[in-house]
Parts: C-alpha cells; sequence; structure tokens
C-alpha cells in the first residue's frame, strides 16, 4: 500500500496522502516521490501541488514539515493542503456563522448577551441590558435597551425591527442614541451604516439599496 | 424545615427593613416561629424598627468568629410570646465579616428551628447581597413605582436568574401612591409587574403611619386600621398560601382592582 500517490488532473496535480499511514511514512514515500519527478523532469517550469490528506487533520507541525520537503526541490512548490475533515471547533463557528440564531429570554438591566452570526429575537431587552452579535440583528422582541450589530467592528450588517425605544442602537463602532436620532416607530425600521460611516435609519422596503448583499441573501 | 425568605432590592431605602420588619411580624401574628437575621453589617437598623436595640447582646459576626452560640445572640422580641425573634447585625465590621458559605450555615442552622427566616439584605449587590442570597430558599423583590429603583429590581432579578434559588422570586411594589399612579406620573402595578416579569406577592401604600411607628419601634403592621398594615398582613397570608385579592388604592383606576396577586405556596 503506498501511501503517498500523485495524481494528474486538469486542475493541476495533486499528493495524495494515505489517512492510515503513519507521518514519517509519508515524508519518506514524498522524498523517494519527488526525487523520481525530479530526476524525470523534463520542463524548468515550477509545478505546484495539492496535497490532499482525506480523513487526516495535520496539526502546524506537520504542515510545516510536508512543506519543507516540497520546497527543497527546485521546481516543486505547494498550491495548497486541503483535508475533507475539520475541528469540531471549527464546525461549531462556521454553524454558528450561518445560523439565525432564536434568543428569546429577557435581558435585564446590566446583563449582556453576546451571540455569534444573525439573531432573530424574540425576548425583551430591558433598560440597560445589552444584546450583541457578529451578524444581523432581527427583532421582533421588544428593545429597552441596546442592541448592536456587527460586534465589534464589522458595518455591513443591520439591526431591523421596533427600534425607538430603545436606548442605542449600535452596529460596529458606530452608535446612535435612540433619543437624539428619534427613529420613527415602525417595526420596519433597518438601522444600517451608511457610505459616510454613519448610522442611519432606513425601511425596510428599501433594504435593496440599503445592503445589497443582504437583501439577496435573505432571497427578497 | 422552615422557609427561609431575603427581602431584597438592589436600590436602597425603598423600604427592604421597613417591609422585613413588617412581613416577619405579621407571620408571628399568624402564629409562626418567625426569625429575622440582619445582614446589613456595618450599618444595621432592623433592630431600631423592631424597637430591640437596646437589648442586642451578641450579634452575627459574634456568631460567625465563635464569640457566642447563635442561640445567645438571638432577640427575642416579648411582644409575641416567643415567636419572633432577631439575628442582629455587627455595628464595628463590614459585609466581608462574612462570606456566603458562613451566612448558608447559619440561615440553615435557624430553619431548624423556625418557620420562617427572613433575611434583610443590604442595599447593593456586592458581597452583602451574596451572603443574604446564599441561605435563601426565595426572595421577595421590593421596589417603588419610581423608575431607578425598577431598574435596580431588574438587575437583581437578573442576577437572580443567573443563580436561581429554590422557588421562584416575588415581587413586593412599595410606596404607592394613588394619586400619581392614577395620573400616569408613575408607572402603575401592572406595568412594574409586567416590566420585571416577576409574580407580585403585594403591594404597599405610601403613609405617614409607616414612618411615624417605625421610628417608636412598632411595625405598622401591629395598626389593625393602617392600610400600609392592612397590606403587609395580606402578604404575610399570602406567603402562608392563602388567597387574598389585591388591596384597592384610593383614586387608581378600577382596571387592576380585579387583579389577584401571585403567592407562596409553602414547600
Amino acid at each position: 500500500m503506498q501511501s503517498v500517490v500523485l495524481r494528474g488532473n486538469q486542475d493541476g496535480y495533486q499528493l495524495v496522502l494515505d489517512q492510515s499511514a503513519g507521518f514519517e511514512d509519508i515524508k519518506l514515500e514524498l522524498r523517494t516521490l519527488l526525487d523520481k519527478l525530479a530526476a524525470d523532469a523534463t520542463t524548468t517550469s515550477t509545478i505546484s501541488f495539492d496535497v490532499l490528506t482525506a480523513n487526516r487533520l495535520m496539526t502546524q507541525d506537520e504542515n510545516q514539515a510536508l512543506s519543507k520537503i516540497i520546497s527543497s526541490y527546485e521546481h516543486f512548490t505547494i498550491h495548497k493542503i486541503i483535508a475533507d475533515v475539520i475541528t469540531i471547533a471549527d464546525a461549531t463557528r462556521l454553524k454558528e456563522q450561518d445560523n439565525v440564531h432564536l434568543v428569546t429570554q429577557t435581558i435585564r438591566n446590566g446583563q449582556t448577551l453576546t451571540m455569534k452570526g444573525d439573531v432573530l429575537f424574540l425576548g425583551v431587552i430591558n433598560e440597560g441590558g445589552r444584546l450583541l452579535t457578529s451578524g444581523n440583528l432581527f427583532i421582533m422582541g421588544t428593545v429597552l435597551g441596546i442592541a448592536q450589530a456587527g460586534f465589534p467592528s464589522n458595518e455591513e450588517k443591520v439591526v431591523m425591527g421596533e427600534l425607538a425605544k430603545a436606548q442605542q442602537v449600535r452596529i460596529g463602532e458606530q452608535i446612535s442614541i435612540v433619543e437624539a436620532d428619534q427613529p420613527e416607530p415602525d417595526f420596519q425600521t433597518v438601522a444600517y451604516v451608511n457610505d459616510l460611516h454613519v448610522l442611519e435609519y432606513g425601511k425596510l422596503s428599501d433594504l435593496k439599496t440599503i445592503n445589497p448583499k443582504l437583501y439577496h441573501q435573505i432571497g427578497g | 424545615m422552615g422557609k427561609s425568605i431575603v427581602i431584597t432590592s438592589g436600590k436602597g431605602g425603598v423600604g427592604k427593613t421597613t417591609s422585613s420588619a413588617n412581613i416577619g411580624t405579621a407571620l408571628a401574628l399568624m402564629g409562626k416561629r418567625v426569625c429575622l437575621v440582619d445582614l446589613d453589617i456595618g450599618l444595621r437598623n432592623l433592630d431600631v424598627v423592631l424597637g430591640l436595640d437596646n437589648r442586642i447582646i451578641y450579634d452575627i459576626v459574634d456568631v460567625v468568629e465563635g464569640r457566642a452560640k447563635l442561640a445567645q445572640a438571638l432577640v427575642k422580641d416579648k411582644r409575641f410570646d416567643d415567636l419572633l425573634y432577631l439575628l442582629p447585625a455587627a455595628q464595628n465590621a463590614d459585609k466581608t465579616a462574612l462570606n456566603e458559605e458562613q451566612a448558608k450555615e447559619i440561615v440553615d442552622e435557624l430553619k431548624n428551628d423556625f418557620d420562617y427566616v427572613i433575611l434583610d439584605c443590604p442595599a447593593g449587590i456586592e458581597q452583602g447581597f451574596l451572603n443574604a442570597v446564599a441561605g435563601a430558599d426565595t426572595a421577595i423583590i421590593v421596589t417603588t413605582p419610581e423608575i431607578s429603583a425598577v431598574r435596580d429590581a431588574d438587575r437583581v432579578v437578573g442576577l437572580l436568574e443567573k443563580n436561581p434559588l429554590k422557588e421562584e422570586s416575588h415581587l413586593l411594589i412599595n410606596r404607592i401612591r394613588g394619586h400619581m399612579m392614577a395620573e400616569g406620573d408613575v408607572m402603575d402595578i401592572d406595568e412594574i409587574t409586567h416590566h420585571l416579569g416577576v409574580p407580585l406577592l403585594g403591594i404597599i401604600v405610601d403613609d405617614d403611619e409607616v414612618i411615624a411607628t417605625s421610628n417608636r419601634g412598632e411595625p405598622v403592621v401591629l395598626e389593625t386600621e393602617n392600610p400600609a398594615g392592612h397590606g403587609y398582613r395580606d402578604i404575610a397570608r399570602r406567603i402562608e398560601g392563602e388567597t387574598v385579592p389585591l388591596m384597592k388604592i384610593q383614586g387608581t383606576k378600577p382596571s387592576f382592582w380585579s387583579r389577584i396577586g401571585h403567592w407562596f405556596r409553602r414547600g
């Protein structure tokens, strides 16, 4: 059983590493294979390999060891290292980013709820409470406190819903004091950051012009 | 095994101590054995409100530090035939003289001897608050119709939700002025209850007698005709599991008269 297999297709050259082989064997076989290739090489142009590790997650050190071996040959480089698997932590992070999270709780004075990704909020934020999320914030509940989308610094996100009773609306680093800015009472309010980096209030019907990316994402 | 109830609020001056004294006294009037515990170490005054200040020999810090047995530190209220006792706070120590485990230990010991252990919590949400909550089975959150008091109550409800007690907390709205509520100058009872999302245990109207009686060291609940005293007696009955309709308030809209507060059931 070979632990390193060279494949070629229209995307270029691929080095497929057997997921059950030991890493030392792989290194050894890789050297043998590349030695042979280097000896046979008829061109002088650089060949760039995709390294496929299948169901093996390589550590940073292993990645570096591979890079070192391959780049020690004059005409060979690594294009990228691709695994078919990711860690649970990464998977969770991906899932967090893509899901719309439902939040139904009451966020009280002095409490801060920090979320990742988009949030559909059905609860109550009391005065002094804060709801922060890295994504967009869609509000069907009541906001009497502080609502922040794009936490901590993404100004491309929006806060949607009834915001007239909130204390503050924040997007990224931009802050609107609701009492001073007085958005109209409307459950279809969209708070966003405009080209001048100022937090502004618009209407849901104008979302296409306000934030085309989000508009297409939600299939409007 | 008795039940321990912490009387807390977050904000100062909303009537925690007065409420502790009156609820405790009302329960004693119903024939229950009650121990009031003053946890406002450094600024004790539950003893003054009860008129027991000149009988104090030992205090809670003496008990914790082993200078006195718990039974020695309890001050008996002679008006109530062996039913009402006070464990006074220390004057010359601060809130850090006690920690949560010590407070819980004392409360647990008292629960063996009494039907109710009422814990008078200091203002704030620091060590004193943590001590008071540590030994409690349930909480009564005292607020007034003022926004600042409601905000602080909201904060405290949040803290209690994070570390839930054995039983659900209840709300006591104190210092209600009927005409101000009727005119919409302050939040009304429904608004406060709904805003805090905590079941209502009872309401107490603002009455000059509350201050006058506490200055004499006689809880207002002893005055049979007084509306504030009536409110505290209703609360005590609800704590005992009775169904008591919410009292009428002079000068307010009739909409919430029909409302019945929620009450405790003894576990």
